[in-house]
């Protein structure tokens, strides 16, 4: 079904109230605001009466959250401005925080996935070098690992393209933050933590997808190397599925045993 | 003494306009070069409107402190991309703080629960009265809700601090969705003059 030109616009307020939900209806707004100066600067005023709201109705934080906020900064790099190639003429600029936000999450997320990814294969091949004397076997095997890394960056890299892909994270029980980037148009995620804690010999964390009617076993985490671990892929995600993650006995279960210590809604 | 005490005092000055916007746009600026102690002054200035409207919308303390702390951090990391052109440093702050809290409620499954906890809906006045700070704010915009007609407050009420799609808002107050986003689009307008934003 096509929308009249005036019925997108009367969708401004909506909009700035964050109650378009995401989709083809939000994505048609934001394209026809790119052309429409007026609808740009009616968002952005009323984003103002929002901001207006959230005054209104401020809280005092939980104490704590202002120390770990600010140690979280201190350990955080920040993200360089970016450069316009393009001048455009600033009022048709859609003005979408939260989408480059998005984005920008997003490009820590990359940033980081290829970081480990590549570090990961040139560790590989420096060691395989080491060994190697000049072994053909070696050469070969060290090729094979080039090749996995390459396809996995592939695929990590055509989740990363999907459309609509999302940043979660959440937090473990026992210490450590699993960050979750989701595709849901290809039912796929991409997982990596830092800081979960180390596992005794014998023991291993698996992951799962939580449904209301199956959970399903989506492999080990690799052995952390410097507290983080590489991205695992799933598939297979189901609407109303939570990823979770659970510690159990090598080399891993059929169904969790216990309860998950981390269980984040995708 | 510690030299960062005087650093601070450097970003308590006197607001320029209304809730000094100015000075949170001068501080971001700051925060953009890595300057830690302006972000404190710009934590001690905007965490309790973050936390307070995700708390609004979430509910769920917990889960609003872990969704508060995202959004100060993409604040701190992303600092070098606010443009004051596209609107003033709180704005720019509180408009990522109520999607990532709407991202929450519409990803999570959490959203069935809060929907039964909030199976009654509560009239708006009551709403903006929950509020725990007194402050001018909170009346000026009980003041300009209270001028709207009942539709028009509800409509946006359970919007932004419901954190309801317009789809689910037309449900709730049984009106056509043509009607309730002209509904919101004229609430607006009447709140924006109101409130006397620009």
């Amino acid at each position: 079904m096509r929308l009249l030109r005036h019925d997108l616009h009367a969708l401004t307020g909506a909009y700035a109230l964050d109650a378009i939900d995401r989709g083809a209806e939000r994505e048609r707004f934001t394209r026809h605001m790119n052309g429409c100066p007026s609808c740009a600067s009616e968002v952005r005023g009323f984003r103002e009466v929002g901001t207006a709201m959230a005054f209104a109705a401020a809280l005092e934080p939980p104490p704590a959250m202002r120390a770990e906020v600010l140690a979280a900064v201190a350990r955080t790099r920040q993200l360089p401005p970016e450069i316009k190639t393009h001048a455009r003429p600033r009022r048709t600029r859609t003005w979408v925080p939260w989408l480059s936000g998005a984005i920008a999450t997003a490009g820590i997320v990359v940033a980081v996935l290829f970081g480990f990814a590549q570090a990961h294969t040139q560790t590989e091949l420096n060691q395989a070098r080491a060994q190697n004397q000049g072994l053909a076997a070696i050469e070969a095997r060290s090729l094979a690992e080039l090749d996995r890394a390459r396809n996995q960056n592939q695929l990590l890299a055509a989740i990363m393209a999907a459309p609509h892909v999302r940043v979660l994270s959440q937090r473990s029980t026992r210490g450590g933050v699993a960050v979750v980037l989701l595709a849901s148009v290809r039912h796929q995620l991409i997982v990596t933590t830092s800081g979960l804690p180390a596992l005794p010999a014998g023991k291993v964390y698996q992951l799962w997808l939580i449904g209301k009617t199956r959970i399903v076993s989506k492999g080990l985490l690799p052995p952390a190397r410097s507290g983080q671990t590489a991205p695992v892929v799933a598939s297979g995600l189901v609407a109303g599925d939570k990823l979770g993650l659970t510690v159990e006995p090598a080399p891993g279960t059929k169904q969790p045993t216990m309860t998950p210590i981390i269980a984040l809604p995708v | 003494m510690n030299p960062s005490d005087s650093d601070a005092s450097r970003f308590r000055s006197t607001s320029t306009d209304r809730r000094g916007e100015r000075d949170l746009d001068d501080l971001l600026v700051h925060v953009a070069r890595g300057d830690q102690v302006a972000f404190e002054a710009i934590y001690d200035r905007l965490a309790g409107p973050v936390y307070g409207v995700i708390r609004r919308v979430l509910r769920d303390p917990s889960q609003s402190e872990e969704v508060a702390q995202e959004v100060l951090l993409e604040v701190w990391r992303n600092a070098a991309r606010f443009d004051p052109a596209m609107g003033g440093a709180a704005t720019w702050v509180l408009t990522i703080a109520h999607r990532r809290a709407i991202d929450r409620v519409r990803a999570s499954t959490a959203a069935a629960e809060r929907e039964q906890r909030n199976a009654d809906i509560h009239t708006p006045r009551d709403e903006v009265a929950e509020a725990v700070e007194a402050s001018l704010d909170r009346e000026r915009v009980r003041r300009c809700l209270d001028a709207l007609t009942e539709i028009q407050r509800e409509s946006i009420t359970l919007a932004y601090y419901g954190g309801y799609s317009y789809r689910q808002v037309a449900d709730l107050l049984s009106v056509t969705l043509g009607a309730i986003k002209t509904r919101i689009r004229d609430g607006l307008i009447r709140m924006r003059d109101c409130l006397g934003v620009s």
